[in-house]
């Protein structure tokens, strides 16, 4: 009995504190790797909606509006899978180290993107192009400078006109 | 754990055939969720008693599993490690050392308190021949996991029906048969012990190779899987029926707290109301994996049940005025 009560003495003795004075101090450093809130990076994506395809928690929300698509990420649902970030053929969204994500405002949790996208000359239906080459046009196109190529799948609409 | 269970319910459907890295891979991740789901235990069950001593050394020696959990995975508690197919990251021969390093450290200080604590008169006092079930009653009552090894049930999912890599790595079942609340706690102290030889012995044997099987048809519909785990709480079951455009037709899952609960009315038999969340907190519940809560209006006596139907109706009521 004696001897037990001594054993965790020495137990207890020989690990002083080791909880850290978060959230008054730093906690515990994160690794490489470790899966926060998601950010999306508005020049790379191509709205293929691969993202909202893997979602397990169906947040993220595509809605076709013409020749814009606007994408919403409503993060309260998050489970921080990373699934999103995995499928991205853009590598459009990384997980942040962001962990102190609770909130009072919903807002906070809330991502909306509108993007651009390249119309096709045929059928005039917003499109999205097929291979690495033909992204680039459509990622400048993207970034407003509105550029159509001879290699976008079918022309593009202004090259058509031309013809 | 559970992942495992679904994704290998939907492998077996699906007839995919999941490499082998991938497999030592998953026993890796059952094996360290075993590891702290154990110590913690044993330090709520300590705390349970008012043996606050041992859930402070136990979720000191815990807290760096987690640690190692969150560096592998991404994140300390839902792995989000498993896919259907495999597993998402791989286990590089770099962080081998660091994986042994804690290992050895949980191992060394996990003997330390147990050989401190063994020959404590004061918690044998409230554990020793406290909610004994009887062997018989444990059969009867088809109870799970460590509740009802520390019955002298020799049930282990890992060895009665292998999977992931447990068909290739040496793995005991552990068995007590002093039927109390502290032939429970060996038995797991003793699963704590094992699972880090099983850890070690898969980074020692596991295969270079692929972690994830190229998947390139989708799954057909109106497939069947079924799979079990052994969670640490005891059997986990996975059913799935397979669905147009991948994704599940219906899918169902049995936790093992809702079959052990069965067996705590016979534990608390006879015993004091102190017993009583000892006994109880010795199957180590999980509450929320039984669907069904019982509220008593301790004024008026009026108890009310709520069932499935009921909790996902108010879960949605809840939703919709956000
Ligand atoms: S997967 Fe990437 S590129 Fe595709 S819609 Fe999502 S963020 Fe954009
Ligand atoms: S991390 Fe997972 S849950 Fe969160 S947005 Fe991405 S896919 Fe959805």
């Amino acid at each position: 009995m004696f001897r037990a009560k001594f054993k965790e003495a020495v137990i207890c003795f020989s690990n002083p504190r080791v909880t850290l004075p978060y959230p008054f101090g730093p906690g515990a450093e994160l690794p490489e790797g470790f899966r926060g809130k998601i950010t999306v990076d508005q020049t790379r994506c191509i709205a293929c909606g691969g993202c909202a395809n893997v979602c397990p928690s169906r947040l993220i929300r595509f809605y076709d509006e013409g020749e814009r698509t606007r994408m919403e990420f409503i993060l309260d649902r998050c489970t921080y899978c990373g699934r999103c970030a995995e499928v991205c053929p853009e590598h459009a969204i990384t997980m942040t180290l962001e962990f102190e994500n609770s909130t009072d405002h919903k807002e906070d949790l809330y991502i909306e993107q509108e993007l651009y996208m390249a119309t096709c000359a045929r059928c005039g239906r917003c499109f999205e192009t097929e291979n690495a080459i033909d992204k680039i046009p459509v990622r400048r196109h993207r970034e407003g400078r509105n550029f159509v190529g001879p290699s976008m799948p079918h022309g593009g609409p202004r090259a058509r006109q031309r013809e | 754990m559970h992942s495992t269970g679904y994704c290998q319910a939907v492998e077996k459907a699906g007839g995919i055939e999941v490499p082998r890295r991938a497999r030592y891979i998953r026993t890796i991740i059952l094996e360290l969720e075993r590891i702290q789901s154990h110590l913690l235990w044993l330090g709520i069950a300590a705390h349970i008693i008012g043996f606050d001593t041992v859930l402070m050394q136990a979720w000191r020696i815990r807290e760096p599993v987690m640690w190692l959990c969150e560096k592998i995975t991404g994140n300390r508690k839902l792995y989000g490690i498993n896919v259907v197919g495999g597993v998402r990251r791989d286990i590089p021969k770099a962080m081998h050392p660091e994986l042994m390093g804690v290992l050895g450290r949980i191992e060394r200080e996990t003997k330390a308190v147990l050989d401190a604590v063994v020959t404590d008169t004061t918690l044998l006092a409230r554990l020793a021949n406290v909610g004994v079930l009887p062997n018989k009653d444990a059969i009867a009552y088809s109870l799970l996991g460590p509740t009802a090894r520390g019955s002298g049930v020799a049930i282990d999912i890992r060895v009665d029906h292998p999977y992931a890599a447990y068909g290739e790595v040496e793995t005991n079942v552990m068995v007590e048969t002093s039927e109390d609340i502290w032939a429970r706690t060996v038995v797991r102290i003793k699963e704590t012990l094992d699972s880090i030889r099983i850890i070690r012995d898969c980074l020692a044997m596991m295969p270079e190779g692929p972690i994830q099987a190229k998947i390139t048809e989708p799954i057909p519909p109106g497939r069947i899987g079924q799979s079990s785990v052994e969670a640490p709480r005891g059997e986990t079951h996975h059913y799935v029926i397979t669905g147009e455009d991948n994704r599940p037709y219906r899918w169902k899952a049995r936790a093992p707290t809702f079959q052990n609960l069965q067996g705590v009315p016979i534990m608390v038999l006879g015993e004091t109301i102190a017993d009583v969340p000892i006994a109880l907190g010795s199957i180590d519940p999980c509450f929320s994996c039984t669907e069904r809560l019982e509220t008593v209006d301790v004024r008026s006596g009026e108890v009310k049940v709520y069932t499935k139907a009921d909790l996902f109706r108010l879960c949605k009521e809840r939703w919709s005025k956000r």
